[in-house]
């Protein structure tokens, strides 16, 4: 009897402990803009990305500012563990005061009250202004007189193809969803496949559904609209799955030797993807150097200028840090002066969020593996395209999972993309509430 | 030291014969019981801070819900009892990925144990040369990390990549079907050897009196192995058996690697996958209600398999 007293009033005391540290902690809320003021002696920052070669960026702002030294520290990319680092290290009270996070996780760590509104601080409002515009509404979320991080990078999307091939079949560039489809039966009559269906790269399916002016969260009446079955989304869907459906397109998992092999041995012949793919094809399709080009995406009303938009990131300063000041300035450093954007476009082709920054130098050349087309004029004339108003859900990493899981079974099958949207809208839900998050119903 | 000098005073002047053995047990224990306490004194430490901490941290945070008010309202950890548990049992995925391991465990434990069995008799008969070098060879895939194994298996298993692609191009293992299988050849391949090894040990410490006995009885080699070896090596396979169960249901390694192979492999194919997943939400409550479960199924599945086959050997 004892005992069971005991033990009851130990559950109840851990229970009003939790209940009063959660009083404390949502008093100290980051609802308003808090006071950012300098510190008053020196300050030293840390700061984790992902990004190869940011320390080198990183040098040249220390090399300036002996005043606030800024430490890097490195992890794996976003989803790949440093997120879930981030939530750790936010719980346990010692996140680093920088974190290089994507637009589409952003919500999570506002939901999760990982993120400092640093609106309050000297010069991010009036940054506004410098950015694309859709990148600024990522990272304000709609609401009036907060700031949770600077834009750093974008990813439009356009058509990665292969010049050479297109040419030597005699095939128009498909300037439209419905030409890619005709195209993809000539060139899969000719042994080949015009892309490739990449089963975990949910966002670039979003990125589909964005240029399509779709949306898969909204968040503007207060609870979250969860709208991954809306009809522009579904349209989406029932396309890619008759290309899956006719065998139009290859099925291997994006990001592995396979992949590379296919576009390498020029089994697949266009990669619907954003600016940073330029890259990607480089290094893992060596054999192809000179043969690729780059075209507009294609449209779903004839004439159309639509982009859509795969990846990109924000510099956010982390619950707790204790010089958001500082943090802020070296963020929008980092991501609007020109030395620190040509950079990052050197180290690691990051593509800027801001429009000045899109018509630097480093982006105006001819590139030498695309036959010395100067392909970021296409992305540049992208970028201006993609719709403002996208927004991100508050349990992307779950999202995507599930609808991954879903797509899975279509490559393996079984159900439609359709299905998998579906199964994923549902289970999207059940996470929500399952954290307490309020749903439109 | 006081404890030790009183219980040594009564101990002497009691009477010779049966009752002095125990008495002098008791003194022998209590008159180290401080060397006793500093001997177990690291063990208990870490094994406090790296086992019974986080235990008892995740039954702490499996009790708790999220609660929040608003859009972005910050979230608040509260007392919510077993809601989370409820949650656990709802969730289809979850006893989908259980059904699944159970399922490659039914299958994939007793073939691996089996090959083991048969390898480690083969080891231990005369009639085989070239004895430490088959040890070796038999044990060296459980040195590959279980990790490089699955990469290296997914190479194999690929339809474009691998060496074999005559066969992989019009067999796909790496399908829906199969994927399942393809883990387990795997799983098994990796620690077969590490089965055969414990029972091959235990096999070596049979004493020779055994099978000369038997041999002047007219046994064969065969009947040896049947009637002899295998018998006495049960508790063995019961261990290896054990911890197969317990690594079958912990299963994560090679089914997330194989990910990268095909997509096949759902983010929650396996119990431990689901857990991972649903921390990475973050949904540490969920999940820590997901792992509890799990440990206990594990534990309950392990135990009944041992009080099984120990009262059929009582029997």
């Amino acid at each position: 009897m004892n005992t069971r007293r005991s033990l009851s009033i130990l559950a109840l005391g851990m229970a009003s402990a939790i209940a009063l540290t959660g009083c404390a902690s949502s008093g100290s809320g980051s609802d308003a803009a808090a006071d950012c003021t300098p510190a008053d002696g020196p300050v030293e920052l840390t700061f984790t990305s992902w990004i190869p070669g940011i320390d080198g960026v990183v040098d040249l702002w220390n090399a300036e500012n002996p005043d606030i030294q800024v430490t890097v520290q490195t992890g794996p990319n976003g989803n790949g563990g440093t997120y879930k680092n981030f939530f750790n290290q936010i719980t346990a009270g010692n996140a680093p005061d920088l974190g290089q996070i994507e637009y589409d996780a952003l919500p999570n760590f506002r939901v999760q009250d990982g993120l400092e509104n640093i609106a309050g601080c000297a010069n991010v409002l009036e940054s506004q202004d410098q950015f694309i515009d859709w990148t600024w509404n990522q990272v304000t979320f709609g609401e009036e007189d907060a700031v949770y991080g600077i834009p750093q990078d974008t990813g439009p999307m356009a058509m990665f193809y292969r010049k050479d091939l297109f040419e030597q079949a005699g095939i128009a560039v498909p300037t439209t969803w419905e030409e890619y489809q005709a195209a993809a039966v000539q060139i899969r009559a000719l042994g080949g496949y015009i892309t490739n269906f990449p089963q975990n790269d949910v966002n670039w399916f979003a990125g589909l559904v964005w240029q399509n002016d779709g949306q898969w969260f909204d968040s503007s009446t207060g609870a979250w609209d969860v709208t991954l079955t809306s009809d522009a989304s579904l349209q989406v869907a029932d396309y890619w799955q008759g290309l899956i459906a006719d065998d139009l397109v290859s099925k291997v998992p994006a990001w592995t030797d396979e992949w590379n092999n296919a576009y390498n041995t020029g089994s697949d012949w266009t990669w619907i993807s954003a600016v940073w793919g330029a890259n990607s094809i480089s290094s893992g399709a060596p054999d192809t150097a000179g043969d690729w080009a780059v075209a507009p995406m294609p449209q779903w009303t004839e004439g159309g200028t639509a982009a859509g938009n795969w990846g990109g990131s924000s510099t956010a300063v982390l619950k707790g840090s204790e010089h958001p000041y500082e943090a802020a300035q070296f963020a929008l450093w980092l991501n609007t002066s020109d030395e620190a954007l040509t950079a990052l476009a050197e180290a690691a082709n990051l593509y800027p969020a801001t429009t000045a920054g899109l018509s630097l130098p480093v982006f105006a050349d001819g590139v030498e593996f695309y036959g010395d087309q100067p392909i970021y004029d296409v992305f540049a004339a992208a970028s201006g395209e993609v719709n403002a108003d996208f927004t991100w859900g508050p349990t992307m990493t779950q999202t995507y999972a599930d609808v991954a899981d879903g797509f899975g079974q279509v490559l393996g099958g079984t159900g439609t993309l359709g299905d998998a949207l579906t199964t994923g809208q549902e289970k999207t839900i059940a996470a929500l509430k399952a954290q307490s998050i309020p749903v439109v119903e | 030291m006081t404890t030790t000098e009183l219980t040594a005073v009564p101990a002497g002047p009691a009477p010779a014969g049966p009752a002095s053995a125990p008495a002098r047990v008791r003194r022998a224990v209590v008159k180290h019981k401080r060397a006793i306490l500093f001997f177990l004194l690291p063990f208990g430490v870490l094994f406090a801070l790296f086992y019974l901490l986080p235990i008892g941290y995740a039954i702490y945070q499996s009790l708790l819900v999220v609660e929040r008010d608003g859009t972005f309202g910050p979230p608040v950890e509260v007392f919510g009892g077993l809601t989370q548990y409820v949650q656990v049992f709802q969730n289809e995925t979850f006893w989908a990925s259980v059904g699944r391991v159970l399922l490659f465990g039914v299958v994939q434990v007793p073939v691996m144990l089996g090959v083991a069995l048969v390898l480690a008799l083969l080891l231990d008969s005369p009639l085989v040369k070239g004895k430490k070098f088959f040890r070796l060879a038999f044990f060296v895939p459980y040195a590959v990390p279980g990790v490089i194994a699955a990469i290296m298996w997914g190479y194999l298993y690929s339809p474009n990549l691998s060496p074999f692609t005559a066969l992989t191009s019009n067999v796909d293992f790496l399908s829906p079907q199969f994927v399942l299988w393809s883990i387990a050849n795997v799983v098994t391949w990796v620690y077969v050897g590490y089965n055969m090894l414990i029972i091959y040990s235990s096999l070596l410490s049979i004493p020779a009196e055994i099978y000369e006995a038997a041999k002047l009885d007219g046994a064969s080699q065969l009947q040896i192995a049947l009637r002899i070896k295998i018998p006495l090596v049960v508790p063995a396979i019961v261990l290896t058996a054990i911890f197969s169960i317990i690594g079958t249901l912990q299963l994560i390694a090679e089914p997330q690697v194989f990910r990268s192979f095909t997509a096949s492999v759902s983010s929650s194919f396996t119990p431990n996958m689901a857990v991972y997943a649903t921390s990475a939400v973050p949904n540490v409550n969920l999940a820590a209600a997901m792992s509890v479960v799990l440990a206990l199924a594990t534990f309950v599945m392990s135990f009944a398999f041992l009080k099984f086959t120990q009262r059929k050997a009582n029997a």
